[in-house]
């Protein structure tokens, strides 16, 4: 975590010179402080959402999959596509953790650890997905491979078996990531509380005392934490878009698929993070930690992967024709002239069209408009995996088989009940723990570090 | 500033003539003894050298869009490599009057009988061959010539309108380098294969490229630095992180690599595999698990400990290892369409590659004579230098 | 009582949670303001020749590791040992369940193939790797948790964690003495210089009644007995999923008495018109020989056909036909003999009526249906038109 003060652009990390104190200040506010109006009027929506999903989960459990609108051609309906959508939010989380953390990015300080947050929470969120689809969820542990009276194993052919193993540890790592990184800080809660507080402070914390004997260790594994969630993160959603590639129904079978996943994830994390910062610094008037540059920065980042996401479907679609293979050609007209092409033109527009707009300093810093756009990207990406899940399903190779989708009330309520769950931890989150890195903001501001070197 | 300015020795282009020379030659000779041979092995030096050329060219615009100091120091290097860009109209010459030699679907017998040929027909047809690789050719020459020319003109006023100006074109040059990579590469390698395709290899080629840009780069770098031309403030931290980045994209690589390995043989579609089979059978699973090994698990386990990404030794030994690497990679991808059973590797491979270094050498000489080796007038120039992990 | 809840909450609370110190010397800390000045106390204090001291700052401050001399972590190479080992753990498992233990033929793969097994692979490199860093960071190179350290609670400690730039010398150092040690650090530009003593600890004081042991060992036993009682009720007394091990189904016993049917028979004769399998019912089963005319023989005729046919013919025809079908059967009397079988009428039957007469009977004779099988029914009819034609061989069959 040792940034060189010198290492700097036009970016200024923490521009209005606050002591170190006034920092703890701000940050610790929305811990120590009682919750604010807006933070319960906040919640008991988020709440309200999760509990319509609970209402919706267990009617799943208790008449089965029938509730949802999946049928014996649409097989994978909202299920898949919400857990694909939510594992790329996650994605964005570990990107700007991890991933700028090892570009010397040093903007992200005041954004990581809630990026990390959301991340944990996101991935939770897509895990509920793959267990309830199952019809039977209390069978779950039959995924992992251990040994039984029926001496079977699991099939490690299957790319649903490695979703449970990408997922799983994607969880973990980036579960012991953020822990790790909140010890110094729940160390720092531990010596300004008081009660019962202080002790769980003080559990928590690991008796962490700052001491730089620690802290080198600490700073080094954080590394390797960052170095190793980097190829965690492509691997996870690599595989999530294994699920698709490796088989052979035309729309899902396609090479690009992973990197295109990858940088669909990305683009779609980022709107999400971008919409819940942009309401977060209004109502914890963090508006100084994080900038309207961290959010110009953002966009940029929209930009470029909302253009290599365009850049995947460029190509599968010149593939497509160039391949001569009539069914995948059939795919991509259906997607935009059959009867999913207001899904598809809604991907599309929202997805590649709206996005570019972003090329324009002026939007890129007017945040009503940034507000609308990224909210645009967030629906753009679920409709381009419900694109991908169910127009190539419910159109392949035998047209006896076709059939329709229409998701019942319980898919819309679990789609609801998701984001109400997302939004209910992201809140309690910030309630409970600190959501900026207190430790390292602190140290990227000026004259933060030695001016002189004595090394090397 | 501290950095001297002085020439490089003549050293450089004796070597650099002498490869030019000794190449041209032994590519004069495969010619004439194979042409049809000879045709694939230079297609295989052109794409290795378009690499060099247009890879480092994407790594300028990356510098200035995402606003990187560190590298600031080293973009000179990677503006003398983009210039092969305007030297590749040359280069390419050969390759389209050798059409007829490496791509199948110019003959038009061949396509009468092959219905997937004719369908493919309105773009794998001569005519629009030509144009979309003039195109190309001249989108990028014309990026390099604005780009280059900014940041030379920064040499002598240092104003901040150029590198603004820059940031701009680079921002409209990705996307572009991107698409016309990708053409480049459908056209002049998967094109060679006609009934086969695969969407990932436009990254595919870029990953490849990306890595040999890099390790270019360092190389070039490294030996600057060694000679005295570069600044005493490039320190160890400036090329762990070259290093740091040839080892990222060296794995970004192995995973596009894997990715299109592990679809098409999973879902094990005849129309696809055949590519894969070709390339695994006979004395081409010796070139492919040679790939495996070269181009990646031992450039993984070697780059992998910090220390050394920074000994610049070892370092420089890496670069030239990946730089063959790449070169291995582009034989295998091209080759196979020249013997499906054998890879053939003579004296006639020889001296192509040859002939590239000494390109490279030459060009990268003839650049240096008249322009600084630092962009001194660059703003971004103090705080690369400064740079500290 | 809201208001006595509230009280008492107030007052745990508040509880004096300040322990108490013991006489003992544990280190003397100092305090600084900037990262320059730490910086040279660090130098300073290396040179002096103290090893045992530390440096606590809010954050990491870069260079401090060279300062104070620190031998470089090995954090990095317990990532690469526990990676390994991940990568290794992941191939023999999926190689060893998948290649040898059960084997699958999955999609026409290989029982054990490279490319599918990499992502596992990759995953579990990453998981072993992540979890040995960041727990071994933890416990084995920085010794923790240790939460009763004497630093905590002091006023080093929280001003540390907040602005401040702490150096602390520690009184196991061996050129440890109070006075010097105190005089270096204000002669460094030290502030703040603080005494720590150790934590005071009474045998019979708990200090944090979470860890008691009574209580840890109460909770084991709460856990244990409610667990073992919800599992027996649960398996031996309700039966409830999953404990119920299908032993109530849907499906209808043997012998139980039904409550669907009039008759409270649960097993139910079956379907009018019901045939065994495999039972193929013949049409013509007791009509006249005159409407079995459409029956066609489906065997050809050739060696084996015959040969078997006269296998079976010997067999259960001769016995009443004799050898040849002339009637003269080797019952002699002891049973009608039936008529010849090369008569005008036998021979200018179809085929199918000999086969039905062998099916359905006829007269005396009963039917042989059940002992012989169609195709051998067949058979013989072939072996009969032999046996006619030879009693009745053309001049040209005797070359």
């Amino acid at each position: 975590m040792s940034f060189d003060s010198t290492y700097t652009r036009e970016l200024p990390l923490v521009p209005e010179r606050s002591s170190f104190k006034e920092i703890d200040d701000v940050i610790f506010r929305p811990v120590e402080e009682a919750p604010t109006r807006k933070w319960f009027i906040a919640i008991t929506i988020s709440s309200l959402a999760l509990m319509i999903g609970a209402v919706a989960l267990a009617n799943t459990f208790y008449f089965g999959i029938g509730t949802w609108g999946n049928n014996s051609t649409v097989g994978w309906g909202f299920g898949i596509v919400n857990f694909v959508f939510w594992i790329g939010i996650g994605h964005a989380g570990t990107l700007i953790s991890a991933i700028l953390y090892l570009f010397r990015q040093r903007w992200r300080t005041g954004i990581a650890r809630f990026a990390e947050a959301m991340t944990i929470f996101a991935v939770i969120t897509a895990g509920i997905f793959p267990v309830i689809h199952t019809g039977r969820p209390w069978l779950a542990a039959y995924l992992i491979p251990y040994p039984n009276q029926n001496s079977i194993w699991v099939n490690f052919n299957s790319p649903l078996l490695w979703d449970v193993f990408a997922v799983s540890t994607y969880f973990t790592i980036s579960f012991v990531f953020w822990s790790v990184g909140l010890i110094p800080d729940i160390a720092a809660m531990r010596d300004r509380a008081s009660g019962i507080k202080k002790r769980i402070y003080t559990v928590l914390s690991l008796g962490w005392r700052n001491s730089n004997r620690h802290w080198q260790h600490y700073e080094r594994a954080y590394l390797i934490l960052a170095g190793l969630s980097t190829p965690l993160v492509l691997s996870v959603h690599t595989i999530v878009s294994f699920d698709f590639a490796v088989a052979i129904l035309p729309g899902w079978h396609t090479t690009i698929f992973p990197p295109y996943f990858v940088a669909g994830a990305i683009f779609s994390g980022f709107g999400m993070v971008a919409t819940v910062l942009i309401i977060l610094r209004k109502v914890y008037d963090m508006e100084h930690i994080i900038t309207l540059d961290h959010l110009e920065k953002m966009c940029k980042i929209l930009l470029a992967t909302g253009s290599m996401v365009g850049y995947a479907y460029c190509m599968e679609f010149f593939m497509a024709w160039y391949s001569g293979y009539i069914f995948e050609q059939f795919v991509f007209i259906n997607r935009a002239f059959g009867p999913y092409a207001w899904a598809y033109w809604t991907m599309f527009s929202c997805n590649v069209i709206f996005p570019q707009l972003f090329w324009f300093k002026k939007i890129r810093r007017n945040i009503p408009i940034m507000m609308l756009l990224v909210i645009l990207v967030n629906v753009g990406m679920w409709f381009e995996r419900f694109v991908i899940v169910v127009t190539s399903l419910h159109r392949d190779f035998l047209p006896s088989s076709w059939a329709m989708f229409y998701p019942t009330w319980t898919d819309l309520a679990l789609l609801l009940g998701s984001f109400g769950f997302f939004f209910t931890c992201v809140l309690l989150f910030v309630k409970v723990l600190p959501s900026i890195s207190l430790a390292e903001l602190k140290a990227v501001t000026e004259n933060a570090q030695p001016t002189h070197k004595h090394h090397h | 500033m501290e950095f001297h300015n002085k020439a490089l020795p003549g050293k450089v282009s004796r070597i650099g003539f002498g490869l030019l020379i000794t190449g041209l030659i032994l590519m004069v000779a495969a010619f004439a003894l194979d042409y049809r041979r000879a045709m694939f092995d230079y297609l295989t030096m052109f794409m290795w050298l378009l690499s060099l050329g247009l890879g480092s060219l994407g790594l300028i615009a990356l510098e200035y869009i995402s606003g990187a100091t560190w590298s600031t120091p080293f973009r000179r290097v990677s503006e003398f490599l983009a210039s092969l860009l305007p030297v590749m109209f040359l280069l390419v010459i050969p390759v389209v009057v050798g059409m007829k030699e490496l791509f199948v679907w110019t003959d038009p017998q061949v396509v009468k009988s092959d219905a997937v040929l004719q369908g493919k027909e309105p773009y794998l047809n001569t005519t629009f061959f030509i144009a979309r690789a003039a195109i190309c050719l001249l989108i990028w020459v014309v990026f390099y010539f604005f780009l280059v020319r900014n940041s030379q003109k920064q040499d002598s006023e240092s104003i901040p309108q150029y590198t603004k100006s820059n940031i701009r074109l680079s921002a409209i040059f990705t996307p572009i380098f991107m698409v016309t990579l990708t053409i480049i590469a459908i056209d002049f390698m998967m094109s060679l294969f006609p009934h086969w395709y695969s969407t990932i290899y436009g990254v595919y080629y870029f990953s490849g490229t990306l890595v040999a840009a890099y390790s270019a780069l360092t190389l070039i770098s490294v030996l600057l630095k060694e000679g005295n031309y570069l600044s005493s403030r490039i320190n160890n931290d400036h090329f762990y992180s070259m290093g740091m980045l040839m080892f990222a994209f060296n794995i970004f690589w192995a995973y596009i690599a894997f990715s299109q390995l592990l679809l098409q043989w999973y879902a094990d579609i005849p129309e696809e595999t055949f590519w894969y089979i070709i390339i695994w059978e006979h004395s081409w699973k010796v070139v492919s698990i040679a790939l495996f090994l070269v181009h990646f698990a031992i450039p993984f386990l070697v780059l992998m400990p910090r220390s050394v990404k920074t000994n610049l030794k070892k370092l420089k030994f890496m670069a030239i290892w990946m730089l063959v690497a790449h070169y291995l990679d582009l034989y295998w991808l091209i080759m196979p369409a020249y013997d499906h059973h054998s890879a053939v590797f003579g004296w006639q491979e020889i001296g192509f590659p040859l002939f590239a270094v000494g390109v490279v050498i030459v060009i990268f000489k003839m650049k240096a004579r008249k322009t600084n080796i630092i962009p001194v007038g660059d703003p971004k120039l103090e705080s690369g230098f400064n740079f500290h992990l | 009582m809201i208001g006595k809840i509230k009280n008492k909450l107030k007052e745990v609370n508040n509880r004096n949670l300040e322990q108490k110190r013991s006489d003992e010397l544990y280190a003397i800390g100092a305090l600084f303001d900037t990262p320059d000045e730490i910086m040279d106390a660090a130098g300073k204090t290396t040179e002096a020749g103290y090893e045992e001291f530390d440096v606590n700052t809010p954050y990491p401050v870069h260079g401090m590791d060279q300062a104070m001399k620190l031998k470089n972590t090995m954090v990095g190479k317990t990532t690469f040992i526990f990676g390994f080992l991940g990568t290794t753990a992941a191939l023999l498992m999926i190689g060893w369940m998948s290649g040898i233990d059960y084997q699958n033929i999955i999609g026409g793969k290989p029982f054990f193939a490279i490319p599918p097994a990499i992502p596992i692979t990759f995953e579990l490199t990453v998981l072993l790797g992540g979890l040995a860093t960041a727990g071994l960071m933890l416990t084995l190179f920085n010794r923790l948790p240790w939460i009763n350290n004497p630093l905590h609670d002091t006023n080093y400690i929280k001003q540390t964690a907040s602005d401040k730039f702490g150096l602390v010398i520690y009184a196991k150092d061996k050129n440890f003495n109070i006075a010097t040690v105190e005089g270096f650090l204000q002669s460094i530009g030290g502030k703040s210089i603080e005494k720590i003593n150790f934590f005071e600890v009474r045998e019979d004081r708990v200090r944090t009644p979470i860890f008691d042991f009574k209580f840890i060992a109460l909770l084991a036993v709460v856990t244990v007995v409610t667990a073992v009682t919800a599992y027996g009720i649960l398996r031996y007394v309700l039966f409830l999923p999953p404990f119920d091990f299908m032993w109530k189904q849907e499906k209808v016993l043997p012998q139980e008495k039904s409550t669907f049917f009039a008759d409270g028979f649960s097993m139910r004769p079956p379907v009018e018109g019901t045939v065994s399998r495999g039972y193929i019912p013949y049409e013509y089963q007791g009509l006249p020989d005159s409407v079995v005319t459409l029956l066609a023989n489906p065997l050809p005729i050739n060696a084996e056909v015959l040969a078997k046919g006269k296998q079976r013919f010997d067999t259960y025809c001769s016995p009443c036909h004799g050898y040849y079908g002339e009637g003269d059967s080797r019952l002699r009397g002891q049973f009608p003999n039936p008529p010849s079988l090369h008569t005008d009428k036998v021979r200018q039957w179809a085929d199918g009526n000999i086969y039905h007469v062998i099916t359905n009977g006829q007269n005396v004779m009963s039917s042989y249906a059940k002992q012989i099988s169609r195709d051998d029914r067949w058979a013989i009819v072939h072996y009969i038109r032999a046996l006619q034609r030879a009693l009745n061989a053309k001049d040209e069959d005797l070359n």
